[in-house]
């Protein structure tokens, strides 16, 4: 018996050490193919993207023998996903950064590329700077504002607020949604609300007046007449808030609805529907605004915690994706950008990316005021505001916009 | 001599259960209660700056999280009350000399299979598509509508799933319970002139007892806590009326960045699931009866 119980914990031992043994062993060899740089990884936020991200990676692989592993996503809680992966030790070595906001608060994470050469390719004013120095180099550009059916709507017709009311009121009455809006926190007013602030002279003041109090929403014209769009918009369209971003635009490309609030991402979605008329994007009239709201929604960062070997792979890897023959046809033809970096041509664009290349080549746009948003405050303050706002037919324009004010106030405090 | 050979069986068997346990249950617990006392916003690199009692202060002038609170408590309670009588009758129903009774188990069953989040989504169209439809048919608008985007119904909906979805998973509970009863106690009760329904009453339910220990205790806990339906059903919204303690914990640690106020949050959170959980096993363990 006593042979018997030394035999047990024998074996229990024996258990555990193959157990322990097996947990470090492959440690090691992760850390050993980390830590030589022939192995990369990218988190990053754009789920439009993540196919041919993965084809990207294989075709460097081969030209380079460099392993890239491309981590997937799920777009909305990529940045929750990102801080896990950041403090369990499993952060990517390239990872996208929304915008400034972002950057700050992972400024321990951002490595410092304003030496790469590549960089001074970057457009004017599109680079992603923290302190004076280039952490981010831009996807693209990209802009949103009201993509229109060219059968059903003429550009003419939604120059002002009384035309624009006008119209959604026609297609009430022709039982065609007039404009479309979705129930995700960007889609419904993330990009929207970009207007009333971009349509201030200076909005990053004005976003700091609003922090600090000494400005509000409720006092300011533009949002007082942004409110009345938004009564307009739920007084004559359907409620956005069953809607998701799928059916928002399969809607649209069926006919159903005649505008959508969206982007020039959203032409890949309508090409997969076959759409078989003409559109385009029109400004959002806000008070008369005739300029579309261009600007980056994501940069490519390089994490600065990752060994020295594997900083440099990953900062190649970007370098071969803007300055390469190979790497500049996959921005522009794979993933659909349209290019923030002067070195790469565009052409053959979709309409909706031609609309914003145009516009950003003229100068005729409006920043885009989001980018300078208390982090996470659309999700997290605006969406709650504004779906109460389309629930509740009693909440007026006024109402809506001191509700937004308050969660302003909600997301500095 | 005996014993201790059963001990060391015991270990084998227990060992690595308790090692696993311990990696990731009891050491995130306590890392857990460290961070509470701490502002951080849960980025590594970041400082953590010590608060001491602050976050546990802070909580009880939280309106959100009083309003979380209200919410989580109205949805547990209504749906501890639904599922267990849903499964109640459920297991009453199959147990009875119905002919379909066997298939009937399976078909009760079944929606506990499917994981949460898949549930949450099936029901997402339901509302938004079936439900739309039938009111539009049958005229019943202000019934059948998209509940989910109401904010006075996005609860029930919520509750409504919940229920389908956990009410096939107490009745086998109750099944085991119902066919644990003595034949001849029944049999004795017929003699004696009961009733059907004071055979129910006098005789099973105080024999379920057990049964109804533990069913409570599942389907507290389980309400408290629950996560994935709510994430892909209602996702909190609309405007935060359907935003339960587990979200609201999530919300404030990765949305607003708070991790030492979330974790102090998460703290609470236990602390109320212990002490409500506990006693309700602490009365019905009472009522439970010895044969």
């Amino acid at each position: 018996m006593v042979f018997n119980k030394k035999f047990m914990t024998g074996v229990a031992f024996a258990a555990m050490m193959t157990g322990l043994a097996a947990c470090s062993g492959g440690e090691e060899a992760t850390t050993e193919g980390e830590g030589g740089g022939e192995k990369i990884t990218i988190f990053q936020t754009k789920v439009e993207i993540s196919d041919q991200l993965e084809a990207a990676a294989e075709t460097y692989t081969e030209e380079t023998g460099v392993e890239v592993e491309v981590i997937g996503t799920t777009g909305d809680d990529y940045l929750q996903q990102l801080q896990i992966r950041l403090n369990n030790g499993t952060g990517p070595s390239i990872m996208s950064v929304q915008n400034s906001t972002v950057a700050e608060s992972l400024k321990s994470y951002v490595y410092d590329l304003s030496d790469e050469e590549f960089v001074s390719n970057i457009a004017p004013n599109m680079a992603l700077e923290l302190d004076e120095k280039v952490v981010g180099i831009p996807y693209g550009v990209e802009g949103f504002g009201l993509v229109y059916n060219k059968d059903l709507v003429n550009p003419e017709d939604i120059k002002d607020y009384e035309s624009f009311n006008s119209t959604l009121e026609k297609f009430k009455s022709e039982d065609i949604n007039g404009l479309g809006l979705s129930s995700e926190a960007y889609f419904l007013i993330g990009h929207i609300s970009n207007y009333p602030f971009s349509l201030q002279e200076d909005p990053e003041a004005f976003m700091d007046g609003l922090t600090s109090g000494d400005v509000t929403m409720a006092e300011t014209e533009e949002f007082l007449k942004f409110g009345e769009f938004m009564e307009s918009i739920r007084a004559n369209t359907t409620s956005p808030l069953g809607v998701t971003y799928d059916q928002q635009v399969g809607d649209f490309a069926a006919g159903k609805t005649a505008m959508i609030h969206q982007g020039n991402w959203a032409s890949s979605l309508l090409a997969d529907f076959e759409v078989d008329f003409e559109i385009g994007m029109a400004p959002f009239p806000l008070e008369g605004n005739d300029k579309q709201a261009v600007g980056v929604g994501a940069n490519w960062a390089v994490n600065s915690e990752k060994e020295p070997e594997e900083i440099e792979a990953a900062v190649d890897f970007l370098d071969w994706l803007h300055t390469s023959e190979t790497g500049k046809k996959i921005i522009v033809e794979e993933f659909g950008f349209i290019p923030a970096m002067t070195n790469i041509e565009a052409n053959d664009l979709d309409p909706l990316s031609q609309a914003v290349f145009e516009a950003s080549n003229s100068g005729e746009t409006i920043a885009w005021s989001h980018n300078y948003f208390p982090a996470n405050l659309v999700p997290n303050d605006f969406a709650p505001a504004t779906e109460e706002f389309f629930a509740n037919e009693d909440i007026t324009g006024d109402e809506f916009i001191a509700n937004l004010d308050a969660a302003w106030q909600n997301a500095v405090k | 001599m005996a014993n201790k050979k059963n001990i060391s069986w015991y270990l084998l068997f227990t060992l690595p259960l308790l090692i696993i346990f311990t990696i990731i249950v009891v050491i995130p617990f306590l890392i857990g209660i460290y961070y509470a006392f701490f502002e951080w916003d849960g980025i590594g690199a970041n400082p953590k700056v010590f608060v001491g009692m602050d976050n546990f202060l802070a909580l009880f002038t939280d309106e959100r999280f009083m309003k979380s609170t209200w919410l989580t408590v109205l949805f547990t309670v209504l749906s501890v009350l639904t599922v267990n009588i849903v499964g109640l009758a459920f297991a009453l129903l199959v147990t009875s000399k119905l002919k379909l009774a066997n298939l009937a188990r399976t078909m009760f069953f079944m929606p506990y299979l499917i994981g949460g989040l898949i549930l949450g989504y099936i029901w997402q169209f339901v509302f938004l598509d079936v439900f739309t439809f039938i009111g539009e048919v049958t005229g019943l608008e202000n019934i059948f509508f998209n509940w989910l985007v109401n904010e006075n119904f996005a609860l029930f909906a919520l509750i409504f799933v919940f229920t389908w979805q956990m009410a096939g998973y107490v009745m086998i509970v109750y099944i085991a319970g119902i066919q644990g009863v003595p034949g001849e106690l029944i049999e004795a009760s017929k003699v004696d002139g009961a009733s059907p329904w004071q055979r129910l009453t006098r005789i099973t339910f105080p024999l379920l007892m057990p049964a109804f220990t533990i069913s409570l205790f599942l389907t507290l806990s389980y309400g408290f806590k629950i996560y994935d339906v709510n994430l892909s059903l209602t996702g909190g919204g609309p405007a935060n009326a359907t935003e339960l303690f587990a979200m609201n914990i999530y919300n404030e640690i990765f949305g607003y960045g708070n991790y030492g106020y979330g974790q102090a949050k998460a703290i609470l959170f236990f602390v109320i699931i212990s002490a409500v959980t506990l006693t309700q096993v602490y009365l019905t363990k009472k009522r439970e009866v010895e044969m």
